[in-house]
């Protein structure tokens, strides 16, 4: 019992002792690791879009209604949808109509409800799902119907989701490199504190070491002191990415409309990785740093 | 209780080349034997007492510690090692922020012994080096021969087979040192081998015990009730 008070005294007294040094290494631990959580939360974000949307990629068809241009007949609708199932190119053509439109939305956006309230189920366009056979012909339909009467607007749902994918990607990228580099300099900040801790304790490990403490107990305080840091990095940096939650939600929100995004709670399980994290790179450091400063 | 055998240990010293602490030296120290190791600086006093404890390896030649082969010791084997040594510094190296009490028990917490034991032990240990009345105080309010004294019983603290003791009196004044060596003396005649480096001839010539002297690594005269030197 004796023992754990001694090791945990210890590293009390070790991040007490340079208390701004301490201070220090948690900040750029904790700066890193909000850089990594925001990757982390980013990627996630991707992945739930792309989720919703790789299984239908396809040609949206948006008819005319009375708000935006003369209302498409149920004749004219019919001879479309006939030629569309003539093309080649066509796998499948499904018709939506303005509720069910509106329903989809609803479904896809019940975690945004301001978003939802903006719209009601007349607001979005009857539309024509067509799958491709091969989504790259997209041209095939743009240039053959997009004069149709009664055709408002063809859009393919692929160029819009690449073009969003291809952003995140690059900023995921960035965001992943400047972690890397902050977790590099935490984890150097880390050996430092460590090995100024070691050298300032270097008379009570030298008789510890002669009176035949075991080397884990020599090294155990060092290694919690460098753990605490990694974990109160983490801590901080958790709160940082959930105070920050609200404004990327909105920054997002503002650029892309129509965009499912993930819930603040995915901060938390972003958490228990950063955590996981903090506490790995710190042990590494320490460990590494002690192997040569202690050297028994 | 210690055996070398042919044992040489030399240390690379940048472009001067390589310096011979120790060149083939054999010996032998029966258990609850008093042995002072003599000899100038240099002649590799300190680099016998750091093998004895595997604070360094040899580089040829086989050394053997209360039955342990220092060879092939596992490293996560010698912190038992040194549980069975005790260790006397020149300097005492006592611990500043603790009291005396403190400084001797923490030699038996760092290795896992409970309070009964500190309880027990530490008050024995401090009254045989004398100094039961000052358990409280802090190693700067002590004399030179007091901190010594706590180093002492810290290293006797657990009862080792064995006493090393690294020029214990090279800081302290003569009338100090034969107190000391009373003291020694005494956990000597425990059972408890001592190994006693020291410059200090007054005390060499007055013990009477074994001498080993070294000389340039070798082992130039090995006496038992022996003085500090020949006649010179």
């Amino acid at each position: 019992m004796s023992r754990w008070l001694h090791v945990l005294r210890e590293a009390g007294i070790g991040l007490g002792r340079n208390l701004l040094m301490t201070v220090a290494v948690v900040l750029s631990v904790a700066v890193s690791l909000t850089l990594f959580g925001a990757a982390l939360l980013l990627s996630r974000q991707v992945d739930l879009v792309a989720g919703e949307w790789q299984g239908r990629i396809e040609v949206s068809i948006f008819l005319c209604d009375d708000a935006r241009c003369p209302a498409i007949t149920p004749e004219q609708q019919q001879e479309l949808r006939q030629e569309l199932e003539a093309e080649p190119v066509v796998a499948e053509v499904f018709f939506e109509s303005k509720q069910e439109a509106y329903d989809r939305f609803v479904e896809q956006f019940e975690d945004q409800p301001a978003l939802v309230e903006t719209i009601s189920p007349d607001t979005l366009p009857a539309s024509f799902r067509v799958k491709l056979t091969d989504p790259e012909r997209f041209a095939v339909i743009s240039d053959r119907f997009s004069a149709f009467p009664g055709v408002e607007e063809i859009v393919d749902q692929r160029e819009f989701l690449e073009g969003f994918l291809g952003l995140a990607n690059t900023i995921q990228t960035g965001a992943l490199w400047v972690a890397v580099i902050q977790l590099v300099a935490g984890a150097v900040l880390i050996a430092n504190t460590i090995r100024v801790a070691a050298f300032a304790r270097r008379e009570q490990t030298s008789v510890m070491k002669l009176v035949g403490a075991s080397n884990w107990y020599i090294r155990l305080p060092f290694v919690l002191e460098g753990m605490f840091e990694g974990l109160a990095g983490a801590g901080i940096a958790t709160g940082l990415l959930y105070l920050g939650y609200p404004f990327a939600r909105d920054a997002l929100a503002g650029q892309v409309s129509f965009v499912p995004i993930i819930g603040q709670d995915q901060v938390f399980s972003v958490a228990l990785v950063l955590a996981a994290v903090g506490l790995g790179i710190a042990a590494l450091s320490s460990v590494l740093s002690l192997q040569r400063s202690l050297d028994v | 209780m210690i055996t070398l055998k042919n044992v040489t240990k030399t240390y690379k010293r940048g472009e001067v080349g390589e310096v011979v602490a120790l060149d083939d030296v054999s010996l032998e120290v029966a258990k609850g034997e008093f042995v002072f190791i003599v000899g100038p600086s240099g002649s590799g006093k300190s680099t016998l007492m750091k093998l004895l404890t595997r604070e360094q390896r040899p580089d040829g030649g086989e050394i053997y510690v209360a039955g342990k082969n220092l060879n092939t010791l596992r490293s996560w084997k010698v912190p038992h090692l040194r549980r069975s040594i005790g260790y006397v510094f020149q300097d005492f190296k006592l611990l500043p922020n603790k009291t005396v009490f403190e400084n001797v028990s923490f030699a038996l917490e760092v290795i896992g012994q409970g309070g009964g034991r500190i309880d027990r032990r530490v008050p024995e240990v401090l009254e045989l080096v004398g100094l039961e009345e000052k358990h409280e105080a802090m190693p700067h309010e002590l004399s030179g021969g007091q901190q010594q004294r706590v180093s002492i019983a810290r290293a006797f603290v657990n009862h080792p087979r064995l006493m090393l003791c690294d020029e214990p009196t090279g800081n302290l004044d003569p009338q100090t040192s034969v107190g000391i060596m009373k003291l020694l003396d005494r956990i000597n005649r425990t059972g408890t081998t001592v190994v006693m480096s020291t410059h200090d001839q007054q005390i060499v010539d007055t013990m009477r015990r074994r001498v080993i002297e070294l000389e340039k690594g070798n082992v130039v005269r090995d006496q038992s009730r022996g003085v500090y030197g020949y006649a010179d």
